[in-house]
C-alpha cells in the first residue's frame, strides 16, 4: 500500500503576527501566509497586547482561507489542525487557538497544541531537509535564550537558560534606550555594522558557568555606559556602541553553544528564534563550529521570525507520534521550553 | 431552521441550539471558568445529547458585544471558523440587544448593562412593541452615578439586566427593578432567536465580514492620542 501524504494546517498567533500555513508530510511547504502587524506597533514603540488580539480577530479567518487556497487543499484534505497555544500574549494566543479547536470541532479532526519555542527549533528541518536529529539547538528570541539537546523528534533536554532577560529582550531595550524605532534587533545590527565591535569592553556574564545566561548586567552595563559619556560631554559612536553590545552578546551565545558542543559530542546546532535572524551570530557560530567539526544550521530569514510553517512541522510530529490535544486546551502564555 | 447560538461576553459562557425561534438546547455556565477551555467541550455535549447533525445547522449567531473583549473574540473566533468549516452564513448581535431577548415584555423598558471598567458601564434600551423589539437608547458608555440618575428619568417602568451585581446595594429609583438572576445575564438561546430575525431581515454574511463593537477603543491609542494633543 502506499503511504498516504499527511496534510498538516499550522496556526500561529502568539505575538504580533497572524500566521497559517499548510506543510506536507512534515517538510514540504505548500503555503505560508503572514499577516504581520509591525506597521500599527510601531508608533507605540511595542506591541500592545489589546492592539495585537484586536488585529488577530480581523485577520485570523482571511489568513487561514488563504494558505488554504495557495496551498491547493481543501480543509476537508487536511489530517490536523496544529495550533500555538503558548508561550506568548494570552488574548493573542487565544485567538489562533480558539479558531484551531473550532476548525477541529466542526471537522471532527485532530487538534495537535503546539509549544511556540519548539516550533522555532523545528523551522530547520524546513530549512534543511536532511536534518534529522539528534543535535544542539541554540533558541534566542525576545522572550527565551536556552540551549536544548534535541535528542529525537519528540523529546528534547534542556540544558541551560536565561537566568534574566532574554538575548532579543537586550536588543530591544537597548534599542529603544537609543532611540532606535520597533523592533530594535534589526536596527541594532544596522548600525553595528558600520562600528567596531572592540571599541567598547562590555561585560560577558556567567561564561564559565554552564550553560545558564544572563543579559541583564549587559543592558546596565550599556545604558551606564552611555549615560556616563553624554555626562561628560563626550561624543559618543553609536555604531560602536551598537557594535560592541552586540558582539557581547553574540559572543556569549557562540562560546556556550561551543562548550555544550563539545561536552554532548553532538556533531551538528541549530539555531532558532528571532534573533537567529542576525547575520553576525549566524556568521560567528558557523565560524566557531566549523572549527570543532561541528555543522550549522540556520532558517532562512522570513522561518526565523514567527510563521505557521514552523507550527505545523512540529504539529507533523506530534501528530505521527500520536499526541493529539482536547478541545479544552487552554492558552499557557508562560509555557516552558522543555 | 437550525441556528446555533454562542455567547462568550460576560463571565458566562453559553451555547444553545434553536430551531427557528424555539429553544431545543442549551448549555450554560455560571462560574467564571476560563471560555477557552470549556467553550468546546460545551458545543460537543451540545451535539451529542441531541444527536443533531453538525451540517444541519443553518445559520450560526454569536454576541459581538460589547463585552469583554477577551470573552468576545474566544466567542467570535469559534463562531467565525465554524460558519467557514460549514459553509454557512453567520449573524453578528449585539449583546446588549439579544439582553432584551431573554424578556419579552410589552410596556416597560429593558436596561441591559455591562461592565465597561473602571466604574462605567455599557448601557443599551430597549422596548418591545407589537412582538418586535426596537432601540430606544443606542448603546453607550455611561459612568456609574450617572447609570441611576438616567434610569429614573425614564417616564415608564425600567427593568435594569446585566452585569449590575455592584448596583444591587444602592437605593433604586422607584421606576426600576432589576431582572431576576436566571433572565439578567446574556443568553446563547437569546443571541440565536436574535439572530434568527435579523437573518430573516437579511443581517447574514459570510464568515469573515463581523466586526467585533468594543465600544472602548484599547487603553493604549486612548493614551497615545492624548499624548499627541499635548504635544
Ligand atoms: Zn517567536
Amino acid at each position: 500500500m502506499v503511504k498516504k501524504d499527511i496534510y498538516i494546517l499550522g496556526i500561529e498567533s502568539s505575538c504580533d503576527e497572524t500566521a497559517a500555513a499548510v506543510v506536507k508530510n512534515g517538510r514540504i511547504v505548500l503555503s505560508d501566509v503572514i499577516a504581520s502587524q509591525i506597521d500599527i506597533h510601531r508608533k507605540f514603540g511595542g506591541v500592545v497586547p489589546e492592539i495585537a488580539s484586536r488585529k488577530h480577530i480581523e485577520k485570523v479567518m482571511p489568513v487561514i482561507d488563504e494558505a488554504l487556497s495557495r496551498a491547493g487543499v481543501e480543509l476537508a484534505d487536511i489530517d490536523a489542525i496544529a495550533v500555538t497555544y503558548g508561550p506568548g500574549l494570552v488574548g493573542a494566543l487565544l485567538v489562533g487557538l480558539s479558531a484551531a479547536k473550532a476548525l477541529t470541532f466542526a471537522l471532527d479532526k485532530p487538534l495537535i497544541g503546539v509549544n511556540h519555542l519548539e516550533g522555532h527549533v523545528f523551522a530547520n528541518f524546513i530549512a534543511d531537509d536532511e536534518l534529522e536529529p539528534p543535535f544542539l539547538a541554540l533558541v534566542v528570541s525576545g522572550g527565551h535564550t536556552a540551549l536544548m539537546r534535541v535528542a529525537d523528534y519528540n523529546s528534547f533536554e534542556l540544558l541551560g537558560q536565561t537566568k534574566d532577560d532574554a538575548a532579543g529582550e537586550a536588543f530591544d531595550k537597548i534599542a529603544r534606550f537609543m532611540g532606535l524605532q520597533y523592533p530594535g534587533g534589526p536596527e541594532i545590527e544596522k548600525l553595528a555594522r558600520g562600528g567596531n565591535p572592540a571599541a567598547v569592553d562590555f561585560p560577558r556574564a556567567l561564561l564559565d558557568q554552564g550553560y545558564d545566561f544572563s543579559f541583564s548586567g549587559l543592558k546596565s552595563a550599556v545604558i551606564n555606559y552611555l549615560h556616563k559619556e553624554k555626562q561628560a560631554g563626550r561624543e559618543i559612536s553609536r555604531d560602536d556602541v551598537a557594535a560592541s553590545f552586540q558582539e557581547a552578546i553574540v559572543d556569549v551565545l557562540v562560546k556556550k553553544s561551543i562548550q555544550a558542543l563539545e561536552a554532548t559530542g553532538l556533531k551538528k546546532i541549530v539555531l532558532a528564534g528571532g534573533v537567529s535572524a542576525n547575520k553576525t551570530l549566524q556568521e560567528e557560530l558557523a565560524k566557531a563550529a566549523s572549527a570543532v567539526g561541528v555543522s550549522l544550521v540556520y532558517p532562512k530569514q522570513v522561518l526565523c521570525t514567527d510563521n505557521a510553517v514552523m507550527i505545523a512541522c512540529r504539529g507533523y510530529y506530534k501528530f505521527i507520534n500520536k499526541e493529539i490535544s482536547g478541545l479544552d486546551l487552554n492558552a499557557d502564555p508562560a509555557l516552558k521550553l522543555v | 431552521m437550525l441556528i446555533l447560538g454562542i455567547d462568550t461576553a460576560t463571565k458566562v459562557c453559553s451555547v444553545a441550539l434553536c430551531r427557528d425561534k424555539e429553544p431545543v438546547a442549551g448549555y450554560e455556565i455560571n462560574l467564571g471558568r476560563t471560555h477557552s477551555e470549556g467553550l468546546l467541550p460545551q458545543l460537543n455535549q451540545l451535539f451529542e445529547r441531541t444527536g443533531i447533525k453538525k451540517r444541519d445547522i443553518d445559520l450560526i449567531a454569536v454576541s459581538i458585544g460589547p463585552g469583554s473583549f477577551t470573552g468576545l473574540r474566544i466567542g467570535l473566533a469559534t463562531a467565525e471558523a465554524i460558519a467557514y468549516a460549514w459553509r454557512i452564513p453567520i449573524c453578528g448581535v449585539d449583546t446588549l440587544k439579544a439582553m432584551a431577548y431573554n424578556l419579552p415584555i410589552e410596556g416597560v423598558v429593558m436596561a441591559p448593562v455591562l461592565d465597561a471598567q473602571k466604574g462605567n458601564y455599557y448601557l443599551g434600551m430597549y422596548e418591545w412593541r407589537k412582538g418586535r423589539l426596537s432601540e430606544t437608547k443606542q448603546a453607550a458608555v455611561v459612568g456609574g452615578e450617572k447609570l441611576m440618575e438616567k434610569l429614573g428619568s425614564v417616564n415608564k417602568q425600567v427593568v435594569l439586566m446585566g452585569e449590575c451585581e455592584k448596583l444591587f446595594s444602592q437605593k433604586l429609583p422607584d421606576n426600576v427593578a432589576i431582572a431576576p438572576d436566571q433572565v439578567r445575564m446574556p443568553k446563547a438561546t437569546s443571541v440565536a432567536i436574535a439572530g434568527f430575525e435579523q437573518a430573516a431581515a437579511g443581517g447574514a454574511v459570510e464568515p469573515f465580514a463581523i466586526d467585533i463593537n468594543y465600544i472602548r477603543r484599547s487603553e493604549a491609542e486612548e493614551l497615545w492620542e492624548k499624548k499627541q494633543k499635548k504635544i
